[in-house]
């Protein structure tokens, strides 16, 4: 599994890199945008501030939402433009399982773009001289939310491998996430509360938002309900792919775009 | 133990609300260092069966064998698979011949220290050492298919699917595929391959099956099918001194005559019917009567005919 996910992570660098204008042009707009938050345009961040005013906030909410977005719709992407281009049949006569090779493409592709935000972040940082607070107590939070996308990301794999065409879904589902992110289920009242924390990445976010906005201690029984929904919706997105592509099989669509 | 064991595979499709039966009753068996033509029209079931056999289609009923392993039930029996299919490119463009060799491999369960080791003996074997690192989509048709094939054979499975494999190169590069072929075929792989060239099949092949509308309707030892099929059916070119009239060439399009040129025609059939055919041209001169020895591609035509006849 180790061996095809950097086969992966090596096959996403030179797809990335093939095309260097292509790549830079991401850099920059990449770039820009984190330069406009330092400067001050929090407005760029869209729904990332909703994770507080203060600009370690600012962008920690906004490298989550952007890396989110990504994870989100990766898959389905990836499956769909392997469709087109030929190549999906090809990479499921594999003896690794559809949802292995998809999750080591997932997890390869997410590290790149990680890497590139992050090395970006601290040329920016170099730059202007800035700081950013970044507790250790985010990290589980932010691994719950990340999970609950991925689980998210196989779903809508799920939906790509039997609808093909799912470019309004993907659309969709992003006012589906700003929803699941930004709303801030945790102050609910009553029942409503505890149904509020079982959505996919809510508990995670709104933890997030305790640390960063509340400045208030992490709170136990809501994070070990945010890794346990995280966990929750990561097996359940891989349940519907493994179903997926039995009944793309079963069905002769496979490979059909 | 066959490489090879394909049994009564059905699969039928909704498609536009109706029930298609795609493929009706297939079975095939191949041992290791054969070649199956696998022969039929378009839409005939040929590529869906290949599929069936990846483990790419579920059969609705019947069986796969590869090395006596279920692809269906068993995922790890795909490393004993290597396919290149029609219709797709198979390869990563973006990639270079190197690249997709060692991705591929490790795909197909290899480490990458020994995807990139047999990737270097195939670049050699199949000629392609100076395009290492060449990106894929800047080859020509003929060496990106040479690729494909490479790199379906980078895990060394014991059956190899071709689907095709000469559809749209040139004759060299056509030629070339064929010789990697048998020499593929002489290391010991089975070998499926579907192609529209019978000459292919018929040079490269030791077993040929057909299939139409899903059912296999002849299936035997390449050389015996001719012979079986050759005796039965008979091909004579004639070329007359004079245009042929309308009335003869009426009585003629019956006899399973076909009119090449006005004054030239070939006759497909059973020998005892040629007198009939010699006793409507009487007495127009006869410039040239010559028997055509039987090839693969007037008996798979023949066969097709008999076959649409009985649908």
């Amino acid at each position: 599994m180790i061996q095809l996910f950097l086969a992966e992570l090596k096959r996403s660098w030179i797809q990335y890199i093939r095309y260097p204008v292509e790549a830079l042009g991401g850099i920059l707009i990449t770039t820009f945008f984190f330069y406009a938050l330092f400067v001050g345009a929090q407005y760029v961040a869209g729904p990332a501030s909703q994770f507080g005013e203060r600009l370690d906030a600012v962008v920690i909410g906004y490298v989550l939402w952007t890396l989110v977005i990504f994870v989100v719709n990766d898959i389905a992407l990836n499956l769909q433009v392997e469709a087109q281009t030929g190549t999906l049949e090809q990479v499921l006569l594999s003896p690794f399982s559809a949802a292995a090779i998809f999750l080591a493409r997932a997890c390869a592709s997410f590290l790149l773009r990680f890497s590139i935000v992050i090395t970006i972040l601290g040329v920016i940082l170099l730059l202007t001289g800035s700081q950013l607070r970044f507790p250790p107590s985010l990290v589980l939070p932010l691994a719950s939310v990340v999970l609950g996308s991925y689980g998210f990301a196989f779903l809508l794999g799920s939906a790509a491998l039997i609808f093909k065409r799912i470019q309004q879904l993907l659309i969709l589902s992003q006012f589906g996430l700003l929803f699941l992110l930004a709303t801030p289920t945790e102050e609910w009242q009553g029942s409503l509360k505890w149904v509020g924390q079982w959505l996919p990445m809510t508990a995670g976010a709104g933890l997030l938002r305790d640390v960063m906005v509340r400045d208030v201690d992490l709170d136990g029984l809501r994070l070990l309900i945010a890794v346990t929904s995280g966990i929750l919706y990561f097996g359940l997105g891989l349940v519907a792919f493994r179903w997926a592509v039995q009944v793309a099989k079963h069905r002769g669509i496979l490979g059909s775009q | 133990m066959k490489t090879l064991e394909a049994q009564h595979l059905k699969k039928s499709y909704r498609q536009g609300g109706k029930q298609v039966q795609a493929v009706v009753d297939v079975s095939l068996t191949i041992a290791a260092g054969e070649v199956l033509a696998f022969l039929g029209p378009n839409g005939a079931g040929k590529t869906t069966t290949i599929k069936l056999i990846a483990g790419l289609i579920r059969p609705d009923a019947g069986t796969v064998r590869i090395v006596g392993r279920d692809p269906h039930q068993d995922p790890a029996t795909l490393a004993q698979v290597g396919a290149v299919l029609e219709g797709n490119r198979n390869l990563y463009w973006r990639l270079t011949s190197m690249q997709n060799l060692e991705y591929f491999g490790v795909l197909r369960g290899l480490s990458a220290k020994t995807a990139r080791q047999r990737g270097l003996q195939l670049l050699e074997t199949f000629g392609l050492m100076e395009k290492r690192d060449v990106a894929v989509q800047t080859l020509s048709r003929g060496m990106q298919q040479k690729l494909a094939i490479a790199t379906a054979l980078i895990h060394q499975p014991a059956l190899l699917l071709l689907d095709e494999p000469t559809l749209g190169l040139d004759v060299e590069s056509a030629q070339t595929v064929k010789s990697l072929i048998r020499q593929i075929a002489a290391s010991g792989r089975a070998i499926l391959l579907t192609t529209h060239q019978l000459d292919i099949a018929e040079v490269l092949s030791d077993q040929v099956a057909v299939i139409q509308q899903g059912m296999i309707i002849a299936q035997s030892p390449t050389r015996e099918f001719i012979r079986q099929f050759a005796g039965a059916t008979c091909t004579y070119q004639i070329e007359l001194e004079q245009a042929l009239d309308p009335i003869r060439a009426e009585q003629l399009g019956s006899l399973e005559v076909t009119l090449s040129e006005p004054h030239q025609m070939q006759f497909t059939g059973d020998p005892e019917l040629f007198y009939r055919v010699l006793e409507i041209l009487r007495p127009l001169p006869l410039l040239n009567v010559k028997r055509k020895e039987a090839d693969l591609t007037h008996i798979f035509l023949k066969l097709l005919k008999k076959g649409n006849g009985k649908a």
